[in-house]
């Protein structure tokens, strides 16, 4: 049952996750599990990228509020990026965008990033 | 000026006024933007009156409210709407009352003859009062607009409603995916994860617990805060009454601790009228407000949950009971092979037996050993209790009736030393009635001591005698007075009877018991049969007696009978 995969790319201090499949009441673990791997490796810039998301259940979003403040924190944010209009649908119907930076593309949420740091430096 | 000029002049003044309304009227009906067609109507009155404040109210929830504003100072805002008074008792003159403290140009948004709200103008650069021209042109803008301005709002609502349903839609799909999920999970743990996860999801909060009352005690099984945490400052007995969902300050009344720990939500969990565990969340992180409609959502998967915690938990038991089933059957058949596999036969002598336990292992006992070729052992026994323990006494005494035959002591003293061994491993207040006899064979005799059990009886030439010599019950005490034993000659025709109380309070429907009486006279009038032919005939009378109750001892009977 391959319905979904997640993939992690590290560009200097930025973690991009790459996801694939459905996001549901089964996967939604391999979900929270990349998170944790990524507070375990102390990545707390973390770029979500969601081309390849075709659906997402309300626990899948539960797994982003459970981590957002362990990110912001640590000097962090999770950023989320290239959503199919649906997916993206049901995150601004739940009220998202209020709390979480929406991107059109990865390239942008990472332009985001790096301007930041740039700021910060 | 001539009189041609004055026309001409007339002229292109009704033609820019002309213009003027065309090109408002092209514009405004472009969008379906509320705040476009309301910022552009703004803004072509301040082209057209040189003004540079205004604002637009409407009319919304039986309410007006400021839906576009440009130039008005705060302070005016905020006196807007007016209360309501006596003289200004509705909603026009409420408006009218605003305008003239205000200094304000007010004409109404007509759709028909009804207000659908109001624009305000401030006062024109020149500071001359609007002319009656002017406020002429306003009326035919604002009627432009006024359809324009009702099917942006339409639009709008429309859009609202929309999103209400979409955000309707999801939580019903949520609602049914976690009812598919939960009927799959197996451990409680990931149910109250996903239980968590899922209204984390839903409500932009990243605080909770999830909280189920097992086995007499808190069990977390999701949360934010330390599980310690919970366990040591809350007690179970604090949450059994605990059956409506509490919010904010309700919460913070009835649970200051919970809202100490920073929830603003506690919804119990409730089955079958039962309070079995409890769901915390901590505030939104957008910072609104739980509402009704989100506590009756929360509450539905809620139930969701605990039906699922509950349905696994009497499936565990239901297993739990049948592994116990199983083994009680097991224990069952370790007891039956603990009684005598057959009965050892002698000629001159005729011996029977028989046993029923009353639910699958009980705490009668009977053996038969053989001492040596001229002597058998018959012992009779029942153990206090019922089941198990009764059963693994009843083995213990088996153990050391078998261990001291083999040692041939006199009978006496080696119920004594039976009793001994018996009151050692006996600390609950469990007791043995016990009755035990050697036969010797050759000599037709027997010796036997009653530990306080029902007294056998022996038939002889029409009459009963009781073998009642012995001493005190097994497993009381240790011996402190030596057991009397008893010799009894005997003689053909001679039939010997013991049995267990299982057989004399016997209860039928009435709740009547067998009783002795009925017993011995049954005894009596049928000791002439076989010794197996009695047990069975022993057993159908009291069938007899008891038919349709339940046999709730177990029942043991035991016949020597000298030919």
């Amino acid at each position: 049952m391959a319905e979904f995969q997640t993939s992690i790319q590290d560009i200097d201090d930025l973690t991009i996750i790459h996801l694939n499949g459905y996001i549901d009441a089964h996967t939604y673990p391999m979900l929270e599990e990349a998170f944790t791997n990524q507070v375990e490796r102390s990545r707390y810039k973390l770029v979500v990228d969601f081309t390849n998301i075709k659906y997402i259940n309300s626990a899948g979003l539960g797994v982003f509020m459970a981590f957002i403040e362990t990110m912001r924190g640590n000097a962090g944010d999770i950023k989320l990026a290239a959503m199919q209009p649906n997916v993206f649908n049901i995150f601004d119907l739940l009220g998202f965008p209020l709390l979480y930076e929406i991107f059109p593309t990865v390239e942008e949420a990472i332009q985001k990033f790096t301007n930041n740091n740039e700021a910060a430096s | 000026m001539s009189l041609p000029d004055q026309e001409n002049i007339e002229f292109q003044r009704v033609r820019r006024n002309l213009t003027a309304l065309i090109d408002f009227s092209k514009h405004i009906n472009a969008s379906l933007d509320i705040d476009f067609t309301l910022n552009n109507l703004l803004l072509s009155c301040f082209g057209k009156f040189l003004t540079s404040r205004g604002m637009v109210v409407l009319l919304r929830d039986q309410k007006m409210q400021i839906v576009a504003s440009k130039g008005i100072p705060k302070d005016i805002l905020d006196k807007f709407p007016p209360e309501i008074t006596p003289e200004s008792p509705d909603i026009s003159s409420q408006v009218e009352c605003f305008c003239s403290a205000s200094r304000l140009l007010c004409q109404p948004i007509l759709i028909g003859n009804q207000p659908i709200g109001y624009i305000l103008l401030g006062e024109k650069f020149n500071k001359q009062p609007y002319t009656e021209e002017e406020i002429d042109f306003l009326k035919v803008i604002l009627n432009i607009a006024a359809t324009a301005i009702q099917n942006s709002m339409m639009i709008a609502d429309l859009k609202n409603l929309n999103r209400r349903l979409d955000s309707k839609v999801n939580r019903l799909n949520s609602l049914f995916e976690l009812s598919k999920e939960f009927g799959i999970l197996t451990e409680e743990e990931r149910i109250g994860k996903l239980l968590s996860y899922s209204l984390l999801g839903h409500f932009l909060n990243s605080h909770y617990a999830v909280i189920y009352f097992s086995d007499g005690k808190l069990r977390v099984l999701h949360s934010t805060i330390p599980k310690k945490v919970i366990q040591e400052n809350f007690q179970l007995n604090a949450f059994i009454h605990f059956s409506e969902p509490l919010v904010g300050n309700e919460l913070a009344l009835v649970f200051p601790l919970l809202a100490e720990l920073h929830f603003e939500v506690a919804v119990p969990m409730v089955h079958q009228k039962e309070t079995k565990g409890m769901l915390l969340l901590g505030p939104k992180l957008d910072k609104s407000i739980y509402n009704t409609e989100d506590i009756e959502f929360i509450t539905s998967f809620v139930s969701l949950a605990v039906i699922s915690l509950e349905n696994r938990r009497l499936f565990r038991e239901a297993l739990e009971k049948q592994r116990l089933e199983e083994e009680l059957q097991i224990a069952q058949q370790i007891q039956k092979n603990l009684l005598p596999k057959e009965i050892p036969v002698y000629p001159g002598f005729e011996f029977a037996a028989l046993t029923i336990p009353s639910k699958h292992v009980g705490g009668d006992y009977y053996d038969i050993i053989k001492l040596n070729e001229e002597k058998l052992c018959f012992a009779i026994a029942d153990v206090s209790g019922k089941g198990v323990p009764a059963s693994l006494l009843m083995a213990n005494l088996q153990a050391f009736l078998k261990s001291i035959c083999k040692k041939e002591e006199p009978i006496g003293q080696a119920t004594a030393l039976i009793n001994d061994l018996v009151a050692e491993n006996t600390s609950d207040g469990r007791f043995i009635t016990f009755f035990w006899s050697y036969l010797d064979i050759l000599n037709k005799k027997l010796t036997y001591v009653n530990a306080g059990h029902n007294p056998p009886l022996l038939f002889r030439n029409n009459s009963l005698t009781y073998l009642d010599k012995g001493g005190i019950i097994l497993g009381v005490m240790r011996t402190l007075v030596p057991y009397s034993v008893d010799e009894v000659e005997l003689q053909s025709g001679d039939c010997i009877l013991m049995f267990t109380d299982g057989v004399t309070e016997a209860k039928n429907t009435d709740d009547n018991e067998y009783s002795d009486e009925r017993l011995e006279k049954f005894f009596i009038n049928h000791s002439s049969i076989s010794a197996r032919d009695l047990v069975r005939a022993i057993l159908q009378d009291l069938q007899l007696f008891t038919a349709g109750a339940a046999q709730s001892d177990d029942i043991t009977i035991l016949v020597i009978k000298v030919l």
